[in-house]
């Protein structure tokens, strides 16, 4: 067997390639507890790690890498408790739900229970605080961005692209369309831990509308 | 002794030590967009590298003092004054109370940091003081320095304020970060650098309006950005260059998002990334060849030039 698949990123930076996702996380979590890095990132196909090559130069920092990767076994994914949330669609915070249904040939009712049957999971934070990228949603419902993002989108929006959900935990801009509002606050920087989401964990939609 | 803001400019905030090990919940790292110019400051009022300072952007601001404290101010070359009387950068200064420092407007580099003798003090968020603007979090109450806003300074290691006591410090002028209008970036070539991108290392892109703490839109002759060119979402950090659909890249800087899907092109070496917090719209930049081994070089070199008067400084 070959040793693990390892991309560098710039001069202090490694991706480890791991396409399983489960895998992934676990691989996340062992290396953040190895201490080893400044940081460590799962994306959608990849970890990565950052280092300083002052403390860890680059030659070392793959072989730790490689090292790290190979050693744990693969059945490891320890998963978080599943959270509930409470998806408000209700036609303010749910602007393009009718659009989406209409499309995929469905009421609005039955849109929103097809996701909320789906068996949801954090796949991935990122692009801004908290933001969480959902998978495991019926892959029939087909969603395209949005032609003209937009310039603001509340904290708490639900927006929907085939075969996921982005959960905006700040206010920003957003290209996603928007299903419903998660009244529950997914980023408080005040408390411990500041998020509600972690990566691995499962997802249920309790709907209001 | 606390400062009181007469002016902010057109951005003011507070800055210290970047957030790390957060990038996995999408926190950025945040922080002063030129560290080095930064730590120079600390430096002078005896303060840690990552003491949190006043990030000013581009000049145009004044602030009251209300106690007696050693200052400093470094960065972007402007003719400050203090009272009325010069006040120059890179040396420790005396402000005593009522003195009014003017920043006027730099006609170079783009952020100038003013650092007080102990720190400002601010609000401590995920392990850090820095302003994060997008999330209103650190610094003053997460949001850009006002008029009227007064900001205290924290007592000095030991009581008192030592740094009266003792001789005014000058960065030796070797030290001193040259401000010009022309950028030479060392980049590594990133994991989508295209295969028409070697013609980037011979061309100049020029700095467009568009920058904020996020990023910095070059516009120039880039290779063509295809549709087919967006990927999965991975990890991208300060320093990275992506090329966007409208046909420029953005340079990323300490706010930036963590994790993106456009094309990573270029990512600047970590020895170069305190320059890109001075570059200023309309600069000409140009983007040098290295691999990581020659990065680790030139990092190696700078830890070494600036080790001896900034210890504890990480680039």
């Amino acid at each position: 067997m070959t040793g693990p698949e390892i991309r560098p990123i710039g001069d202090d930076a490694l991706a480890l390639i791991v396409a399983d996702r489960p895998r992934r996380h676990a691989l996340a979590a062992t290396l953040r507890e190895s201490g080893k890095w400044l940081d460590v990132v799962p994306g959608k196909g990849e970890v990565t790690v950052q280092f300083d090559p002052l403390s860890l130069p680059p030659g070392e920092a793959r072989a730790v890498l490689a090292a790290l990767a190979q050693a744990l076994p693969p059945e490891d994914a320890l998963t978080p408790p599943h959270v509930t949330l409470t998806l408000l669609a209700d036609t303010e915070s749910a602007p393009d739900l009718g659009a989406i249904a209409e499309a995929n040939q469905l009421t609005e009712d039955a849109l929103l229970a097809r996701i909320a049957a789906s068996p949801l999971i954090v796949d991935m934070m990122g692009f801004t605080p908290g933001f969480a990228y959902v998978e495991g949603v019926d892959p029939a419902l087909q969603v395209e961005r949005l032609a003209k993002p937009r310039q603001k989108v509340p904290a708490g929006s639900v927006g929907i692209l085939t075969g996921q959900l982005g959960l905006y935990a700040l206010s920003s801009p957003g290209g996603w369309p928007i299903i419903g509002r998660i009244l529950e606050p997914l980023f408080d920087p005040t408390a411990t831990p500041p998020f509600r989401l972690e990566v691995g964990m499962p997802v249920r939609m309790e709907i209001r509308r | 002794m606390t400062v009181r803001v007469l002016k902010p400019g057109p951005l003011a905030t507070l800055q210290g030590a970047p957030r790390q090990g957060l990038r996995h919940q999408g926190i950025p790292a945040s922080g002063p967009a030129d560290p080095l110019s930064m730590a120079l400051a600390n430096r002078l009022v005896g303060n840690a590298p990552d003491a949190t300072a006043m990030e000013i952007t581009l000049g145009g601001a004044a602030f009251e003092f209300l106690g007696e404290v050693a200052f400093a101010v470094t960065g972007a070359p402007a003719s400050c004054t203090l009272s009325g009387d010069a006040a120059p950068q890179h040396e420790t200064l005396r402000a005593r109370p009522g003195d009014i420092l003017v920043i006027p407007f730099s006609d170079a580099g783009t952020r100038l940091y003013f650092a007080v003798a102990g720190g400002f003090s601010a609000t401590q968020i995920l392990g850090s003081a820095s302003t994060f603007l997008p999330a209103g979090i650190g610094g003053l109450d997460g949001r850009a320095l006002g008029p009227g806003d007064e900001i205290e300074a924290l007592p000095c290691a030991g009581g008192g304020v030592p740094s009266l006591e003792k001789t005014p410090e000058k960065t030796p002028d070797r030290l001193r970060p040259a401000m010009t209008h022309e950028h030479r970036l060392c980049c590594v070539p990133g994991p989508d650098f295209p295969e028409s991108g070697d013609a980037i290392w011979g061309q100049t892109f020029r700095a467009s309006p568009r920058m904020d703490r996020i990023g910095i839109e070059m516009t120039g002759n880039w290779p063509p950005f295809a549709g087919s060119a967006l990927k999965p979402s991975a990890a991208l950090f300060p320093g990275a260059v992506q090329l966007t659909p409208s046909g420029a890249a953005f340079v990323l800087l300490p706010d930036c998002q963590t994790t993106g899907g456009y094309p990573h092109i270029l990512q600047v070496i970590r020895a170069d990334r305190h320059l890109l917090g001075q570059i200023r719209p309309g600069d000409r930049v140009n983007f040098s060849r290295r691999t990581a081994e020659e990065g680790h070089e030139e990092l190696k070199a700078k830890a070494a030039q600036f080790g001896g008067w900034l210890p504890g400084f990480r680039f």
